[in-house]
């Protein structure tokens, strides 16, 4: 069934109460009118016993009359002495009082019935006896009716001798009139269907006689009363009905309109909920359903902008990174693409930021001190960035900026803030020991391509990649803008590397390995050689500069260290290495405490018993299990293998590893070393003063980077036991 | 003996030593109308009492019924008759608004009839009493109808019928009454008469009752030949002013009870009784 609505329903409600009213008034009417007709009936039946009544009363009364007037002594001395019949009948009768005024006539009959000779009365009674008395006789004369009753009268109380007989003539009505107060007959409607001159025995009055009810003033009241009132009592339910209506209308109808209508608001959720509360409903319900849904609204609101605050929160942290703060790949992704899309990017430069040896800090000092480089790192960019310039976290130590409307020299600048922010960040409240260097690749959008066209904006991802990935190259600037030569270099020495590394670990034939000679000073004797890794792919050679990046990025040190040893040994079989020739192996940090890698080493060592091996371990690559290195160093030490810590000197924790690991020898990097030439003097004397430490401390002292006899000699001169550079042979 | 005991044998005597037997009893007057009184039958011995009642009233007139108790418990033979007055059967007293026809002729009529009803009952004493105008019949009748049998006449409160209009406006009318009645005594008429303000007769009845005013009254007592004793209320409002004086100037004895009435009823209706008896013993 469909609904109705309340404005309907109202309307059907006021119809069916005005029919209701209706069905009511008339039934009441009705009711009235049924009361009035049983009280009408009820009134007639007692009008009819009210005439009864009377009419034997009337005869009671006449008989009585009538044996009260025989028994009179002046009744029968008439009877024996009739000379002053008349007189006695017209004037003594009435003045005894023997006889009621309303007695029409009084007559004596004699013993034979036949009246007693008199003046003729004004109602004459009949001559002669109708009948034997006693008798009694209703007769219509004239128009009247009258009663006749006769008696005999007696001389002696015992009614033994007869005298005579006496008649009495009642008028009927006025016998009713006087016989008693009538409250139901109405003696003006009494019919006689008598015929006139005809008598009946009064006995049968009644049947005679017809008569109605006297109007009931007090129901005639009543009815006009109810008639006067019908109108005005319709017109008070129409008034009331109206009022009802009115009033339904404004309490019911349209609170409940106006409540659909905000319901049916709140489907559309472009409607703004109501911000001012209306006036107070005057139906305590719908005041209450009115509050209720302010309420709802309320909360509806509230459910709705904590929606909003939580889609702009789950907005927030979906584009924002929970560690740094800065907006995360996510983030950049999609400014980027609306850039793109919105193609809004002019003259733009494209900034990535790359942590120098993050894994192995994090490996190393654990995720705490990790996150808290990363959160440096990301704090020392933001400072250095411009207000508007977002950084972004786009990987685990990876963030990039996209500068708008920047050239190369502002592009520089910002990169250059940015590092020195970094480097000057104090990073050893952390625990840290090593320097924390960060490595920044930059493409500019304004460098045409190279059909000299404008770059797709997409592009600049992929330029400040390779930028990124040359400035990660050991030895080289830490700042590094995208050029067509870096471009097409490490793009292809990118591709190229990668899958010579990937080949030479599936066939370590692919690794040729060569051997840089390290002399023992001073009298520069052939000690033994340092491998140093080359990979032949695709007939060119790939260098440690484009292996080691790639190895480390894929966590591949103990893999590579493995194929290192295997090409190693292999060139030891085949007498590449001739018997007795010292080798000295570089091994990464992830190899020292790698079983396998271990293993392979001992394996080796125990095979090459009568070989002079030194194991390198690089300083730069930090070690991460200190304990485990130091035993297993240990364990290659007394497997008879020297232990150098290469690279000495690149970084914060030189003097730490060489006090915690138990090696033979120190090789100064080659950027102390070349301090020997260019340094200043605070800085040669530093040097002098570590080189000194060193060897007081008992380790043999090995320079690299020896490409002057002048170096040598001062290497010579600080104590350096062994050297190594192009000046004393290059790798072959 | 117990109290019941007592009471039933104080009946029985009283039964059996009352030879009264009280009845009423009718006569056929001359002129066929039927009259009625009540008859107490008494000592035999003794003489008989023919008590008649005053004027317009019957033998059951509380004076008249008083004297007939106690006369009957004395043992006396009582008579009351009422006087017909035109009217058979009469046993009501006569309204003063009636029409009447009778005379006090009729009246000793009647009383002559009611002696002959009494001496065919062997009845040879009579002593002959009345009340107030009955006396008058009483008078009448000695005058009319003399009987050796009747031995006394004992009147009570004697009167005659009184009329307010003074002695020479009654004998003026009782002249003009004279004169009417010679012309018709049968037509009615209504005149104050003695208790009666409105007394409706014919000319001859009320002529018959004005005759005997108080002079003849007092000539009937001197004639009466039997001894007359004259019982008056010491306050009776009804009489003359000397009428009991005159009575006392006739051979009748006249005894006054004091403070007595016309009707010598309450406290002196013993007196009267007593008066009564004492007369009855007296020859």
């Amino acid at each position: 069934m469909k609904p109705l609505s309340i404005g309907r329903l109202a309307i059907l409600y006021l119809a069916i109460s005005t029919m209701l009213l209706a069905l009511l008034g008339g039934y009441l009417w009705r009711e009235i009118d049924q009361t009035s007709q049983a009280l009408h009936t009820h009134e007639v039946v007692a009008a009819n016993t009210e005439l009864e009544e009377a009419v034997q009363a009337i005869l009671t009364r006449m008989h009585n009359t009538a044996e009260g007037l025989s028994k009179w002594d002046e009744t029968r001395q008439q009877l024996v002495f009739p000379e002053y019949y008349t007189l006695w009948r017209d004037n003594r009768v009435r003045d005894v009082g023997l006889v009621p005024p309303s007695v029409d006539s009084v007559a004596l009959y004699d013993k034979d019935g036949h009246i007693l000779q008199g003046a003729n009365s004004p109602d004459p009674m009949p001559d002669t006896l109708p009948g034997p008395a006693p008798l009694s006789l209703l007769k219509r004369e004239a128009g009247h009716d009258h009663f006749y009753h006769f008696v005999p009268v007696h001389a002696d109380p015992g009614n033994m001798v007869l005298l005579g007989y006496l008649g009495l003539k009642f008028d009927l009505l006025v016998e009713l009139t006087h016989a008693r107060a009538y409250r139901y007959a109405d003696l003006s409607t009494l019919k006689v269907s008598l015929d006139p001159e005809h008598a009946v025995e009064a006995s049968r009055t009644l049947d005679f006689l017809k008569i109605e009810a006297q109007p009931n003033p007090e129901l005639l009241e009543f009815q006009r009363l109810l008639e006067n009132s019908l109108p005005r009592l319709a017109i008070a339910m129409l008034l009331t009905l109206l009022t009802a209506t009115l009033l339904l209308n404004r309490l019911v109808v349209n609170p409940l309109r106006s409540l659909s209508a905000e319901i049916d608001a709140l489907r559309d959720p472009n409607v703004k909920i109501r911000e001012q509360r209306p006036p107070s409903l005057p139906v305590l319900e719908l005041e209450n359903v009115r509050r209720s849904l302010d309420e709802y609204q309320n909360r509806l609101a509230d459910m709705h902008q904590n929606l909003e605050e939580t889609s702009q929160s789950f907005f927030e942290q979906a584009r924002h990174d929970a560690l740094t703060g800065a907006f995360n790949r996510r983030a950049f992704d999609e400014d980027w693409h609306e850039s793109v899309r919105d193609r809004r990017l002019g003259e733009v430069a494209l900034i990535l930021f790359d942590c120098d040896h993050f894994k192995a800090i994090n490996d190393t000092y654990g995720h705490n001190v990790g996150d808290a480089v990363i959160q440096s790192i990301s704090i020392c960019l933001q400072r250095a960035l411009r207000a508007d310039d977002r950084l972004y976290r786009i990987g685990g130590d990876e963030f990039a900026t996209v500068l708008g409307d920047t050239d190369a020299h502002q592009a520089r600048l910002v990169a250059e803030r940015c590092l020195e922010q970094v480097l000057g960040h104090d990073f050893r409240q952390y625990g840290l020991s090593e320097p924390v260097t960060i490595s920044i690749g930059v493409a500019l959008s304004d460098l045409p391509a190279a059909d000299d066209s404008r770059i797709p904006l997409t592009e600049l991802q992929k330029r400040a990649d390779l930028a990124m990935y040359a400035a990660k190259r050991p030895g080289g600037q830490k700042i590094m803008f995208y050029t067509r030569e870096i471009g097409s270099a490490e793009a292809l020495v990118a591709s190229r590397s990668i899958n010579a590394v990937f080949q030479a670990l599936q066939e370590p034939e692919y690794i040729e390995m060569v051997y840089q000679p390290v002399v023992r000073l001073p009298m520069m004797q052939h000690d033994y050689a340092e491998a140093l890794t080359r990979i032949r792919f695709e007939n060119e050679l790939v260098y440690p500069g484009d292996i080691f990046p790639i190895v480390q990025d894929r966590n591949l040190d103990a893999e590579f260290d493995l194929a290192i040893i295997r090409a190693i040994n292999r060139d030891m079989d085949n007498g590449r290495l001739p018997a007795g020739q010292g080798v000295s192996i570089n091994l990464s940090a992830q190899g020292i405490v790698n079983a396998r890698v271990m293993d392979t080493m001992l394996a080796l060592l125990a095979a090459e018993t009568g070989r002079k091996i030194v194991v390198e371990i690089t300083e730069t690559a930090l070690i991460t299990q200190l304990e485990t290195a130091s035993a297993n160093i240990q364990k290659l030490r007394e497997a008879g293998a020297l232990v150098a810590l290469d690279d000495f000197g690149s970084g914060y924790s030189s003097l730490r590893y060489l006090s915690s690991m138990p090696v033979d020898l120190v090789k100064f990097d080659i950027s102390l070393v070349r301090l020997l030439d260019n340094g200043t003097d605070k800085q040669k004397l530093m040097l002098e003063e570590i080189a000194r430490m060193v060897i007081t401390a008992g380790y043999d002292l090995v320079a690299e980077g020896i490409e002057t006899r002048e170096l040598l000699d001062k290497t010579i001169r600080l104590g350096f036991s062994h050297a190594q550079g192009y000046y004393l042979g290059k790798p072959a | 003996m117990g109290f019941c005991s007592r009471v039933l044998l104080f009946g029985l005597l009283v039964l059996a030593g009352t030879p009264v037997r009280a009845e009423i009893v009718h006569l056929t007057l001359p002129n066929k109308i039927v009259a009625q009184g009540e008859f107490r039958t008494g000592d035999p011995a003794k003489p008989a009492v023919l008590l008649l009642h005053g004027f317009l009233q019957t033998h059951n007139f509380p004076t008249i019924h008083r004297l007939v108790e106690a006369l009957s418990d004395e043992g006396y033979t009582v008579l009351a008759p009422t006087l017909s007055l035109g009217i058979p059967h009469r046993g009501q007293s006569v309204a003063c608004e009636a029409i009447h026809t009778h005379t006090v002729a009729q009246g000793a009529e009647e009383l002559n009839a009611w002696v002959k009803w009494l001496s065919a009952r062997q009845v040879r004493q009579i002593i002959l009493a009345g009340h107030s105008i009955g006396n008058i019949y009483n008078l009448a009748y000695l005058s009319s109808y003399p009987d050796s049998r009747v031995k006394k006449l004992i009147g009570i409160s004697i009167v005659e019928g009184r009329l307010k209009i003074g002695e020479p406006a009654r004998a003026g009318l009782v002249r003009d009454l004279r004169k009417a009645v010679q012309e018709d005594k049968r037509k009615t008429i209504e005149h104050q008469f003695s208790f009666c303000q409105r007394f409706h007769a014919t000319r001859e009845s009320l002529l018959s009752y004005l005759e005997w005013g108080p002079d003849k009254i007092l000539t009937a007592v001197r004639k009466a030949n039997l001894p007359v004793t004259m019982i008056m209320g010491g306050k009776d409002d009804r009489l003359g002013a000397d009428w009991v004086d005159r009575l006392k100037k006739t051979p009748a004895r006249v005894i006054i009870i004091p403070g007595a009435n016309h009707f010598m009823d309450g406290q002196h209706e013993f007196d009267l009784v007593d008066e009564f008896l004492n007369e009855m013993k007296l020859p």
